[in-house]
Formats: C-alpha cells, sequence, structure tokens
C-alpha cells in the first residue's frame, strides 16, 4: 500500500469546514422545519370521527366488564338502524386529488422548500468547493468494490480503495451524522435528509385523510357482529378463592363470646 | 430522559402483564442515548490512538460489551420493571452504534494519523 503525503492545509480547510458545514446544517434544518411547518389544522368533526371511533372500539374489546344493560345501550348508541351514529354521520368523501385542496399544495411547497431545495445547493456547494481532494483515509483496509463509494470525483485505478475524497466525506457525515442527531435535537428531529428522502420513496409524505365513510362502515360492521361476553360472572368465587383468609372464623368469630 | 420510566404497571393475577407503550419507548431512546454517547467516545479513543483494521473493530465491541455490562449491572434484579427481555437490554443498537463509532474512528485517525 503506497502512502501518501497530504498536505495539512487541506485537514485544515477540508475535511474540518465539510464536517462543520455538515452538522451545523443539519440543526439549521431541524430549526427551519419547525419555523416553517404550520400546525397542522384540525377539524372538529375529525376529532368527533376519531373518538367516536375509538369509542367503539374500546366498546368492542372492553365491553365485556360493563354489565348487559350498559353494553347494550352504548352499543345502541352507535349501531341503532334509525339513530345510530354510524347510521346518521354521513361524511362526505375527501378530495380524491392532493393538488385540488390548496393547504395541501403549500405544506408540499413548504417541504420541498426545507428539504429538497437546501439539498441540491448545499451539495451541489459542497461538490464545486471542495472537488477534487483526496481527504482522508479510513483506518481499516476496503476492497475495491468500495471505490465508486468512497472515491467520488477522484478516479485513480491505482489509488488504494481506503482513501476517501472530499464528495464521498460528504455523503458519510450526512449518513453517520444521524445518530447525532438524535443525541443532540431529541429522537424525532427534523435534521435527517436520509428519513425525508425514505419518506418520499414511500410517498408517506403525501398520505391521504382516511375515508371516514368507509370507516364508519367497518367499525359499525365490528361492532354489529361483537356480542356481550359477560367476564365477570364469577368474580365473587374468583375474589374469595384468591384470597388466603379463610371466611368461616370471620363471622363467627364473636357469635359465642 | 433522565430517569427511566417504569413500563409495567400492573400485575393482574393470570399473569397479563400490562406494558406501558410510551414508557418502554422512552426507557429504549435512554438506552439508544447511552449506545450513541459511547461509540461517539470509543470512536474518538481509537482514532486518537491510532487503532487500524480489526483493532478497531474489536476495540469496539469490547467498549459496546462493557456498556452492556453496566447497563446489566444498573438495571439489577429489578429489570424487568424496565425492559421486556434481558437480551435486548444487553445488545440493542449495537450495530447502529457502530456506524456512529466508525465515522468518529475516520475522522479523527484521519486529523491525528493521516497527514
Amino acid at each position: 500500500m503506497a502512502e501518501l503525503l497530504l498536505d495539512p492545509d487541506i485537514r485544515l480547510w477540508v475535511v474540518l469546514p465539510i464536517v462543520i458545514i455538515t452538522f451545523l446544517i443539519g440543526i439549521v434544518r431541524h430549526h427551519a422545519t419547525i419555523l416553517f411547518s404550520s400546525a397542522k389544522k384540525v377539524e372538529l368533526q375529525q376529532v368527533t370521527d376519531s373518538q367516536a371511533m375509538i369509542r367503539s372500539r374500546l366498546l368492542r374489546e372492553n365491553g365485556k366488564y360493563l354489565p348487559k344493560e350498559s353494553f347494550l345501550m352504548r352499543k345502541n348508541f352507535f349501531n341503532n338502524e334509525e339513530t345510530g351514529f354510524f347510521k346518521t354521520q354521513k361524511r362526505a368523501a375527501p378530495a380524491q386529488n392532493p393538488m385540488t385542496d390548496p393547504t395541501m399544495m403549500t405544506d408540499m411547497l413548504k417541504g420541498n422548500l426545507t428539504n429538497v431545495l437546501p439539498m441540491i445547493v448545499i451539495g451541489g456547494w459542497i461538490n464545486w468547493t471542495f472537488s477534487g481532494f483526496v481527504t482522508t483515509k479510513v483506518p481499516f483496509p476496503l476492497t475495491l468494490r468500495f471505490k465508486p463509494m468512497l472515491q467520488r470525483g477522484v478516479e485513480l485505478a491505482s489509488l488504494d480503495a481506503s482513501w476517501v475524497s472530499s464528495a464521498s466525506w460528504y455523503f458519510l457525515n450526512i449518513f453517520g451524522l444521524r445518530s447525532m442527531y438524535t443525541l443532540i435535537l431529541g429522537q424525532d428531529n427534523q435534521a435527517d435528509q436520509t428519513k425525508q428522502m425514505q419518506d418520499q420513496m414511500s410517498g408517506a409524505a403525501m398520505a391521504m385523510p382516511q375515508d371516514p365513510k368507509a370507516a364508519f362502515k367497518a367499525e359499525w360492521e365490528a361492532l354489529e357482529i361483537t356480542d356481550h361476553q359477560w367476564a365477570l360472572r364469577n368474580v365473587e368465587d374468583q375474589l374469595i378463592a384468591s384470597s388466603q383468609i379463610n371466611p368461616e372464623p370471620v363471622f363467627t368469630k364473636n357469635k359465642f363470646e | 430522559m433522565a430517569a427511566s420510566a417504569s413500563a409495567k404497571t400492573k400485575r393482574f393475577k393470570n399473569d397479563n402483564v400490562v406494558y406501558n407503550s410510551v414508557a418502554i419507548r422512552n426507557n429504549a431512546a435512554v438506552i439508544d442515548y447511552c449506545r450513541t454517547s459511547l461509540s461517539a467516545l470509543s470512536g474518538c479513543t481509537a482514532g486518537i490512538l491510532g487503532l487500524t483494521g480489526l483493532n478497531g473493530f474489536i476495540f469496539y465491541f469490547v467498549t459496546a460489551l462493557c456498556l452492556s455490562v453496566v447497563l446489566l449491572m444498573k438495571g439489577g434484579n429489578d429489570w424487568s420493571r424496565y425492559f421486556m427481555s434481558r437480551t435486548s437490554l444487553a445488545s440493542n443498537g449495537l450495530l447502529g452504534g457502530l456506524f456512529t463509532y466508525v465515522l468518529f474512528w475516520t475522522f479523527l485517525y484521519g486529523m491525528v494519523h493521516v497527514y
């Protein structure tokens, strides 16, 4: 392995700045995203719907602890053919196309503004400013397969694979500083570019609000087939069996004295 | 973040253990903080010491193992109140920390030994 002699100025003016810039940009992104993000407006009707869904689910799961009348009363409130909540509440289907909703559009625009634009600008700027340096060396040997990954921008066939070019050093930093952001900014920070990239790939960023009509119908069906299975039928016996006290002497203690 | 919350709230008669998911997530986050901090610190140490190749990786796993032992000692006999399994307490985030470790190792090694 041929040892290279690198100019110490590269250390001071390339390696260190890239680390610092990457790190500080992450923090700036975090705060900028918080600053720009508008609090999601919650519609009163949406809250009503979701709370009703939660109540219905709770009734299905824990209804066995209620007396039968109470269970049937609650079930009736949701599922009565004429007056039940799920029957009477008619919700319009949400807009099919997010493009037609102007608030959605601005949200997406803001998301792009804080995510994609800085990435292109900063990445391009780093590539342009620090192009073509062999910056550092990973302290472990690597196979030739890693060469295109670690030596972007420096195409030298004879260079050992463990040397890292400036562009690759930048990408290493982007991915490696991820857990440091978790350490400094907290668990769900906005500094992480890679997470946002994943979101965009999977389309999760554009997830539609779910259709309340279909959800109501599903919940109505689920509640309709739920029967009341009284879970506390033998509860007195169980309680007495579980306690260590023998009831006999307690009641007869003072009888003959 | 400072104190880990008790993940388990109630124990019913028939051993139905009820877990508190917020507390579980909090505890996992605390462990994650420990792991990341240690990875960064041991990465810096390895870089400054100038470890190369296999030695560096062995160093990481030795330090990570030490942290696991310390965590298990800290958990003590009460660990089951805070975590669902002992192996996850000892081995969670072992490979995730490796990435942080390699970054810091490379960075400090480059700063100190390459030029």
